[in-house]
Parts: C-alpha cells; sequence; structure tokens
C-alpha cells in the first residue's frame, strides 16, 4: 500500500486522537495528508518516536495516542516494545510503516525486510494485540479497531517507499506549543 | 571515604534523610512523571515516588527511552524527571539534542553519580567526569546536590529554571550525598 494513501484513508478516524509522527517521510505525508493541532511532528531522535506517544498516553489515559513510527526507528529501540507491554496504557496504539528501507537516509534496506518480523518481535515483547496489514482497507479496519477497543495496540503496516516531500514547517517550538493548545496542556 | 564503598542500604538513615528531601521538593513542584533505568542508589527515592498517588513511575529499558517518555508526558500535561546515573547520560544524548532541546521540553535529570570520588570501575570514569561538560555542549545546566542543606534549595532552584525557561536541567546525586553504588 501506497503510505501517503493509507495515511488519508484514516485521518477521517483519527477524531481528536493525538498523533506523533516519526521523523523523515512519515511526518512529511501525515502533514500532506491532514496538517492538524493534534498532530506532533517529530524532527529529531529517531528511535524515540514510540516512547514519546507512551508519555502523552501516560498522562492523558482518556484521550487516544496513535504513533505513526518507522521500520527503522522502531529497529532502534525494541526496548520501548517492553516498557509498553509491561505498563499497558489502553489507549496508545504504535503503528509502524514498515517500508523495509531507511528511506529518508537514501532507501538502504532496514532487516525488516530481510528477517526481523516486527509483529512477531512486538508479540514477544508481551504485547496481545497486534496486527499486520498490508491493504489500506485492512489498515483503516485494523486502526478503527484499535480507536474503538482497549489497547495497547500495535500495528504494522507495510507500506511501499516513494510519496510526498511536503514543505513541513520546521519549527520545533511553534509544533510543541499548537499540539500543547490542542490537548489543553500548556499551563504546564 | 569509607562510606562509598559500604554503599546505601535500606535502613540506612542517611539514605532516608536525603531521598526524602528530594522526594518533597519533586513533589512541591509537581513533579509526577518519572523516567528510569534501576540503579541501587535512586533506588529508594524511586519507591518512595511509586508510593505517591499523583506520581507515575516508568521503568525503562535505556535511558533515551525514559528522556522521551517524560518528555512526552510534558506535552501530555505532566511535569517530569528522569532518574538515571553518568552512564545513562551517554545513552541519552540523541534525544536530548535532537528533540528536548530544540523543542524546549522542560525536565529535570536527577543523575546519581559515576567515576568520581569513591569510584571503583574504570569503565565508569571516563563518562562519569564528562557528565556536566557533554550536558553544557548542548546548553543543559548541571547543579550538584551536595551537601544535604543545599539540597531543598538547590534542587528548588532547578525545577523552577527547568519549568520557567522551558529547559531539561540537571541535578547530580553526589556519591558524598548518596553514599555511592556497593562493589559487589
Amino acid at each position: 500500500m501506497n503510505r501517503l494513501d493509507a495515511i488519508r484513508r484514516i485521518v477521517p478516524l483519527l477524531g481528536d486522537a493525538a498523533v506523533v509522527s516519526n521523523l523523515g517521510r512519515n511526518t512529511y505525508d501525515l502533514y500532506e495528508a491532514s496538517d492538524r493541532p493534534e498532530n506532533f511532528y517529530m524532527w529529531g531522535a529517531m528511535g524515540s518516536t514510540s516512547s514519546v506517544g507512551l508519555g502523552i498516553a501516560m498522562a492523558q489515559p482518556a484521550r487516544r495516542v496513535v504513533v505513526l513510527d518507522g521500520d527503522g526507528s522502531m529497529l532502534m529501540s525494541l526496548g520501548c516494545l517492553a516498557t509498553v507491554a509491561a505498563y499497558r496504557p489502553a489507549n496508545l496504539i504504535l503503528v509502524v510503516l514498515d517500508n523495509e528501507t531507511y528511506e529518508t537516509t537514501g532507501g538502504q534496506a532496514t532487516h525488516s525486510g530481510r528477517c526481523a518480523d516486527l509483529e512477531a518481535v512486538a508479540r514477544g515483547a508481551g504485547l496481545a494485540h497486534t496486527a499486520t496489514v498490508t491493504t489500506v482497507d485492512d489498515f483503516a479496519a485494523a486502526l478503527g479497531r484499535a480507536l474503538r477497543d482497549p489497547g495497547p495496540w500495535f500495528i504494522l503496516a507495510k507500506v511501499e517507499q516513494a510519496t510526498s516531500f511536503a514543505r513541513v514547517p520546521r519549527r520545533p517550538i511553534f509544533i510543541k506549543d499548537r499540539f500543547m493548545a490542542a490537548l489543553g496542556t500548556t499551563a504546564g | 571515604m569509607a562510606k562509598t564503598h559500604a554503599g546505601p542500604t535500606e535502613t540506612d538513615p542517611i539514605l532516608h534523610r536525603w531521598s526524602t528531601l528530594v522526594a518533597d521538593v519533586l513533589l512541591d513542584h509537581r513533579v509526577h512523571m518519572f523516567g528510569y533505568v534501576p540503579d541501587e542508589v535512586s533506588g529508594h527515592l524511586l519507591r518512595r515516588l511509586e508510593a505517591e498517588p499523583a506520581c507515575t513511575v516508568v521503568c525503562c529499558t535505556r535511558e533515551e527511552e525514559a528522556v522521551a517518555t517524560v518528555a512526552g508526558a510534558y506535552l501530555g500535561g505532566k511535569r517530569g524527571a528522569v532518574v538515571l546515573q553518568t552512564s545513562g547520560i551517554g545513552n541519552s544524548m540523541n534525544a536530548l539534542g535532537s528533540f528536548v532541546v530544540p523543542y524546549q521540553i522542560p525536565m529535570l535529570l536527577i543523575v546519581s553519580e559515576r567515576g568520581g570520588l569513591g569510584e571503583f570501575n574504570p569503565a565508569q570514569v571516563p563518562l562519569g567526569h564528562a557528565v556536566p561538560r557533554v550536558l553544557d555542549a548542548l546548553g543543559i545546566q548541571t547543579f550538584p546536590l551536595t551537601p544535604e542543606a543545599e539540597i531543598a534549595p538547590v534542587l528548588a532552584g532547578a525545577a523552577e529554571l527547568a519549568f520557567a525557561t522551558m529547559m531539561p536541567v540537571a541535578v547530580v546525586l553526589t556519591t558524598r550525598l548518596t553514599g555511592g553504588k556497593t562493589l559487589r
């Protein structure tokens, strides 16, 4: 499935869910599909995206939190899957948009295309609610269920590389301030 | 420095005193989210915080993960701190340098000291010694929590500095304060 098509398809399902996107193409495609104030765009910290989602989910248990991580970033920090499984925030949905490459750095292969089954890794880490999807329809169905039923969820979405070069504003503090205002957490 | 080699124990009144002081200041400043990688020195402090209903305490597999989790919690409205050893600062650099600092996400880094007075492990020395300079290179200020009488004002000042100016701020649990780690 095309990643931009996949993200466009799930946008109408999101409601007021917070969405955290991994640096690089996930951030570009989420921005192009729908620039919502509840989107938190990562510009750095590869390997930390799912953990940022975990922190938001634990602080905001009444709100759904969707992470759009990448296969390269997930492989960098597999330990965080065990942490998510240990604390089981029911409102957290980890999505790995797996194109089997480090697309932003030039398309080098990741191990997820060679040998590593990230859904099996997530299950092995202790996550009970997992899925692998390869079509836009199945992705939308899996995410819709995850937005309805208690998690935490892990959805491995196999996508093709390619697509957008959206001009996402590289303004970290603006992104943070807008996101926190949308969540009503600015008072700090 | 005999105390350093003996290390703290659960019944040690010194341990109870400093960890109680630290916990009280953190709670006074509404610091309620904690990410950590287990450490003998900070164990008692973490158990105290876990006993507080307002606190969420998350054991992470790596310090970088703790930094990101605590940063996420701040975005979600909870002030937080990462509790880690000096070696864990090494594991946290990219989350700090390419996320927490440029996004101006405040947090406390509560660092238990290795590599200084009383150290027995040569592998702990280079990074332990470098931590204040490494953090300084990212614009992160570091303050030692010694002596005990200065814990409350220094930690309170660090919390105010962090959450008012939107920056991570480090405080060091020195071996002079904590007694350091037991040689096992």
